[in-house]
């Protein structure tokens, strides 16, 4: 844990903090106070250029998240008290946390550092379907996206059933749903003999029970994998989240703060989505001893973050740390159009590209507005994490991603609304053996030449 | 200063102009009705600003704050005049195990804002809690939320105890939540299922007018 000197501080200020009515936190403190930042520091959001070249306001959203951090505090939902920090301690916190980290085991470990503006070294890519699917796909899918040679870390799939059973929320039933979640991805690690893979699990767990339940050296969630502590949008927590952070730091895995800025919500537009994603991870350094930042702001009618507005948020939020921190963050792509469609190849491309030159690391990919089970698959993740590598590896510049993002724009951004849903898991692979289909594999290919022709050099 | 000048105060969540305002309008004699008609399309607008994210929540949260103003000034009067207007009672909450509390705090604010009296139960509630919410309050609906396939279960769980207790009539039950269905609501004997906030007043409005 990144800041466990200050843990059990913290866990009071839980307790003793400053008093207010849960119903006036985000109405008369957060929402005005961003309002006010957002002005005083002049951001403003232009939709010509969903991945901007501003360095300037880079650092203004920088300094107008950590001054919301230090003004409006986070607000613990059970005690109904502030927990606040003072510049000192984010000063601290920043000073003391790593750049780098080596994650997962043995040959299968690497190594995740922090990226800059424009860098030249690809970024650490993370896989995941980010949905819910039949419990008899979830192993195959597990393998597929294991199979997929960039992958540096998983999120596997999540369980609604487990030996037949529905899984109900903090029961019994959960706790062996969690099980089972974990034992399939790494057994789908081990008989690929990757055995080590970085692993974020597990997404069934849904109470902090669940999540204690697999921690375990030897058959379940290692000290070389990770797990995730939610927030509740925007800036608050419950002890149940607390318990989770707690328990991570002492149990000895990586810390990840799971985060998503709604952009229509208490944030409002643009402006204020980008600094509160970038002060959320001021909060999972300080308040969850959180290694990492996973951020995946979204809209709030889309629940995705392909359109303009969200990815000159990302952008903005991505450069805004990487040039004034030293934090390790993934952006996590939301797309409207579900598995085996052009449309989602090309937003997942676009959120790649766009997040990997503005300073972030990906996390790949949420698809058909992350509602419908089984609709997800590795094939698009791969796309979009390949186009991630290539503007690396080429040392491509925001300008010139930014006209590429505008040209793939204009083929789907009119489409949001009416996004295609798509195939299903098992339509677009062949579930024994994890592999793509023909059609699919097809479809895939026909996109990237296309991103190609735009300039990518991709690097195989 | 006129009702059009309300409407204005109203529609960028100008509380405490929007009642002075409507306290001097009501003093010299202007009418309740017309005024809390106007006032109602006024929030249909503001609503259809919010549902093309033209305006964003903290906005709509103004307004409907101005506009709740501007009712308790006119309560007295619309009394008198023979218009008091609830459209129904809620109460509303995600259900047990769920923490997912963003689409709720939609629905109870396009409800609040379109006349209806809506307490408001929080996430993560026990169904015994929603029936005995509503019976305190006297509600005409029990509307719950649940966004995760492993929650859902609760909402049914919530008409099982109003039926167990005798009570399944007194109480209309409306569910809804990205992962329930019209498909989920017939399943469960739910009385209403609405896909999304939006539409949720008008069709709760109808199901009262129906059973009535
Ligand atoms: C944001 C989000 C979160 C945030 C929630 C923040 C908060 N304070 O609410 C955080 C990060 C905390 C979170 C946590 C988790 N989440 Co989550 N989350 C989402 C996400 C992406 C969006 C939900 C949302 O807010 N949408 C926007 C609102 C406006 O839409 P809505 O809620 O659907 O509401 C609209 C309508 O449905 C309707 N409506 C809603 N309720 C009601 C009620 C009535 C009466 C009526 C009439 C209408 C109505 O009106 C609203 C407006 O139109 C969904 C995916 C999705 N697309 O839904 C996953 C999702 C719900 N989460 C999921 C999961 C698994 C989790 C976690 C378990 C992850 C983890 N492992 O930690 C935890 C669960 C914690 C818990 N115990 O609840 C899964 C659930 C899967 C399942 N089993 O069904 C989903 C579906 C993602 C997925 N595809 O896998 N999550």
């Amino acid at each position: 844990m990144a800041t466990a000197y200050r843990l059990w501080e913290i866990l009071e200020r839980a307790r003793t903090g400053r008093f207010m009515d849960e119903d006036d936190f985000l109405p008369k403190r957060f929402t005005p106070t961003l309002k006010k930042l957002i002005k005083q520091y002049e951001i403003k959001y232009d939709p010509k250029n969903p991945c901007p070249s501003d360095d300037a306001m880079a650092d203004r959203i920088w300094q107008a998240a950590w001054d919301l951090f230090r003004d409006v505090g986070y607000y613990n939902t059970d005690s109904h008290r502030i927990i606040e920090v003072t510049d000192a301690e984010i000063k601290e916190a920043l000073y003391m946390a790593n750049d780098q980290y080596w994650v997962g085991g043995g040959k299968d470990a690497r190594l995740w550092k922090h990226r800059t503006v424009e860098d030249k070294t690809p970024p650490f890519c993370i896989m995941s379907p980010d949905i819910t699917v039949d419990e008899k796909y979830h192993q195959s899918m597990c393998m597929a996206y294991l199979k997929e040679p960039l992958l540096d870390g998983l999120c596997g799939p999540i369980l609604e059933e487990t030996f037949g059973h529905l899984i109900e929320s903090g029961g019994p039933s959960e706790i062996s749903g969690c099980i089972q979640h974990i034992y399939n991805q790494k057994m789908a690690a081990r008989l690929l003999g990757r055995p080590g893979t970085f692993m974020v699990a597990v997404g069934t767990a849904e109470h902090d029970s669940g999540q204690i339940a697999v921690s375990d050296d030897n058959w379940g969630v290692q000290k070389t994998d990770s797990r995730l502590v939610g927030s509740l949008t925007e800036f608050k927590t419950a002890d149940t989240l607390l318990n989770r952070a707690l328990h991570y730091a002492q149990y000895g895995c990586f810390t990840g703060n799971l985060t998503g800025a709604i952009y229509g919500g208490w944030c409002g537009g643009s402006e204020g989505t980008a600094v509160t994603t970038v002060a959320y991870s001021l909060i999972g350094l300080m308040i969850h001893g959180a290694i990492y930042n996973q951020h995946f702001p979204f809209h709030l009618n889309y629940c995705s973050n392909t359109t303009r507005e969200l990815l000159w948020a990302i952008s903005m939020a991505g450069q805004a740390m990487a040039r004034n921190s030293k934090l390790l963050y993934t952006s996590n792509g939301f797309a409207n159009a579900g598995p085996m469609t052009e449309m989602l190849f090309r937003e997942t491309a676009v959120h790649a590209m766009v997040s990997t030159v503005s300073g972030w690391h990906l996390w790949e990919m949420a698809s058909a507005r992350n509602k419908y089970r089984n609709r997800a698959t590795p094939l698009e993740a791969r796309l979009g994490i390949e186009a991630g590598h290539a503007v690396a590896n080429q040392g491509m510049s925001r300008a010139e991603v930014n006209e590429i993002a505008n040209r793939l724009l204009a083929t789907y951004e009119d489409h949001a609304v009416d996004a295609p849903m798509g195939s299903e898991y098992q339509e677009c692979y062949d579930v024994a053996k994890a592999v793509p289909t023909q059609e699919h594999l097809d479809m895939y290919r026909r996109i990237k030449d296309e991103i190609a022709a735009l300039g990518v050099k991709f690097p195989y | 200063m006129s009702l059009e000048q309300l409407s204005k105060f109203v529609e960028d969540g100008e509380s405490d102009s929007a009642r002075e305002l409507a306290e001097t309008l009501l003093v010299n004699g202007a009418n309740p009705i017309e005024m809390i008609e106007m006032l109602t399309r006024t929030m249909a607008h503001v609503g259809e600003l919010f549902a093309k994210l033209d305006i964003f929540l903290p906005e709509i949260m103004m307004a409907g704050d101005a506009l709740g103003g501007v009712v308790k000034v006119l309560g007295p009067y619309l009394e008198k005049a023979g218009g008091r207007q609830c459209k129904g009672k809620v109460v509303i909450g995600v259900v047990k195990g769920d923490l997912h509390e963003i689409g709720k705090n939609i629905v109870k604010l396009l409800l609040e804002t379109s006349g209806f009296v809506v307490k408001d139960l929080g996430y993560d509630v026990d169904p015994l809690t929603f029936v005995k919410e509503a019976e305190t309050m006297g509600a005409d609906f029990i509307a719950s939320s649940s966004l995760m396939t492993t929650t859902m279960p609760r909402q049914k769980e919530i008409i099982e105890i109003l039926k167990d207790k005798g009570i399944r009539d007194k109480f209309k039950v409306v569910i809804g939540g990205a992962p329930t269905s019209q498909l989920w609501a017939d399943k469960i004997g739910a009385d209403l299922y609405c896909y999304d906030a939006k539409s949720a007043p008008e069709r709760m409005v109808s199901i009262l007018e129906t059973s009535h």
